[in-house]
């Protein structure tokens, strides 16, 4: 069942896709329109390729060091489903010199099929440490998120053991006058043993999967 | 530009009816004929040569199969003396879903080699779509081959009490379906080695959460409710080391739900997926089949 299997790996797009939360906050009154293409790494045939997913976002700073963000997964919506994810980004410490802070941003991540009606709600936390540098502002961050699974049981009754889906998060964004381009390389579900779990997948010390993502966005707005 | 947003549009919209259920299907149609033993491509399992049986109880042939009006002809190979159908016992094998019958011909030829060489016939099928049987490959297919084989069985005289099915990975659906519900025949045995408990734990597996397979796949294939409904014997056979359908969520959800008047589990240690025969040995799997099929409740 190895084509079917290799390709289940599109089910992972829940805990996979990046969520279109900010780095950064943005300025009051500025806004962003972001779009994120990459995914997880499976060993297909003997050698890693990574599963494209999708989503497009916007953002808008409703008050200094708090933005809105929001997103519409368009993988998910290639497969009948309607999934989105909100948060906040709120900047939870910041240096004078606004050259390193930390951004928390709690969200929800939905989703709702129009196959079968089903709809489920993840939490989402997570917490990015970024820092400035360079005359272009370019930023390097790094931070740990998790999603939180509510459902306790899986199909058939049996016990869901997976109560969060932690993830590390690495990246770069390169910062310009309007637009900013993001490399992103994350390590999701280390916490978990990833044998004999149907899909191969590429992560370190046999747990979770690693991921690379690319984004590119567009500030505009700002007053 | 507005065209080219109508158009994305109109696209996301369109192919909101993408699915995973066809890739469930991985059907090797590259063969020009049927070969059995002088296949020499790669097969499932290996054999030796001692379980090679006589060519003229080897026969190769086509079925009918009806899917609601859409005609197939679909290839299948029974193993024994089609003309002791009457009274002799047949294993209706349902293959996995890779490649076709000569790569699953290890296996089938394993089965007749049970107690004796050809004490019971056994007849397997490509489904549509799978070597030279024609049309495409379904779920409703999948059931529908598999009851054109019951349908040849009986013409030929097989009755109920003599006829075992058995499934292996994605020929458990099939199997475990027209066991739960009768169509042409009603097998006196189920047979089931590494099935699947339904695509709602693939994905699950897959993602460590608590998704509904809807998500990905319209597939109603459910042999973990199913096989509650069957009352016949049950034998379960399955890798623990099983890394595509894991027998923690696959196989002991399936044989923890049959309910029926005798089953029989064989865990094999350190069995994969495709290799449980092998590992356990091929002895000592033929004996733990006779066992199954000459225990009378």
């Amino acid at each position: 069942m190895y084509r079917y299997i290799a390709l289940l790996v599109v089910s992972t797009f829940l805990m996979s896709c990046n969520s279109t939360r900010v780095v950064k906050t943005l300025d009051k009154g500025e806004q962003q329109i972001t779009g994120s293409f990459g995914g997880p790494a499976i060993i297909f045939g003997g050698a890693p390729i990574p599963i494209p997913l999708s989503s497009v976002g916007y953002a808008v700073g409703l008050d200094t060091g708090l933005t809105f963000a929001g997103g519409v997964h368009t993988t998910s919506l290639l497969f009948g489903n309607a999934e989105v994810d909100l948060n906040m980004g709120i900047n939870a410490f910041k240096t004078k010199s606004n050259k390193f802070g930390i951004t928390v941003s709690p969200g929800l991540h939905m989703i709702y099929g129009f196959n079968g009606g089903d709809f489920s709600i993840y939490p989402q936390l997570e917490g990015i440490a970024w820092k400035e540098y360079g005359n272009k502002n370019n930023l390097i961050f790094g931070g740990l998120g998790t999603w939180v699974e509510l459902d306790r049981e899986k199909a058939y009754g049996e016990v869901q053991e997976h109560e969060l889906m932690p993830y590390i998060t690495l990246g770069h964004q390169f910062t310009g006058q309007k637009w900013n381009f993001q490399l992103e390389a994350r390590y999701i579900g280390f916490t978990y043993p990833n044998e004999n779990i149907v899909v191969d997948y590429l992560g370190p010390f046999s747990t979770g999967t690693s991921g690379v993502y690319f984004g590119i966005s567009r500030k505009f707005g700002k007053k | 530009m507005k065209k080219l947003a109508l158009l994305l549009t109109s696209g996301l919209l369109l192919s909101s009816c993408l699915r995973m259920d066809s890739l469930l299907f991985n059907p090797d149609d590259s063969i020009t004929e049927y070969l059995l033993d002088d296949f020499d491509g790669e097969t499932e399992i290996d054999l030796d040569g001692s379980y090679d049986l006589p060519d003229s109880t080897e026969h190769v042939f086509t079925l009918t199969s009806d899917l609601e009006g859409d005609l197939a002809s679909i290839y299948a190979v029974y193993v024994g003396d089609i003309s002791r159908i009457a009274t002799d016992t047949v294993i209706l094998y349902l293959h996995g879903n890779a490649g076709h019958l000569d790569y699953y011909w290890p296996r089938i030829k394993l089965l007749a080699n049970v107690g004796s060489k050809n004490r019971f016939g056994v007849l397997a099928i490509d489904y549509r779509g799978y070597g030279l049987s024609e049309g495409d490959p379904s779920e409703d297919a999948l059931y529908e081959d598999s009851d054109a084989a019951l349908r040849w069985l009986k013409e030929n005289g097989l009755t109920d009490d003599r006829l075992i099915i058995y499934g292996f990975s994605m020929g458990t659906a099939p199997a475990t379906e027209l066991m739960a519900n009768k169509r042409s025949m009603q097998p006196s045995k189920l047979m089931l080695e590494a099935p699947f408990a339904s695509d709602e734990v693939m994905v699950q597996d897959a993602s460590g959460l608590s998704l509904p397979g809807s998500f990905f796949t319209s597939l109603e294939i459910n042999n973990a409710e199913e096989i509650a409904k069957i009352n016949e014997p049950f034998f379960w056979i399955h890798g623990t080391a099983d890394s595509f359908l894991s027998i923690e969520t696959h196989g002991e959800v399936v044989y923890k739900n049959y309910d029926g008047v005798y089953s029989t589990a064989y865990r094999v240690e350190g069995g994969e997926h495709s290799d449980v025969p092998a590992i356990m040995g091929y002895d000592a799997y033929v004996e733990a089949v006779l066992e199954f099929l000459e225990y009378t409740p």
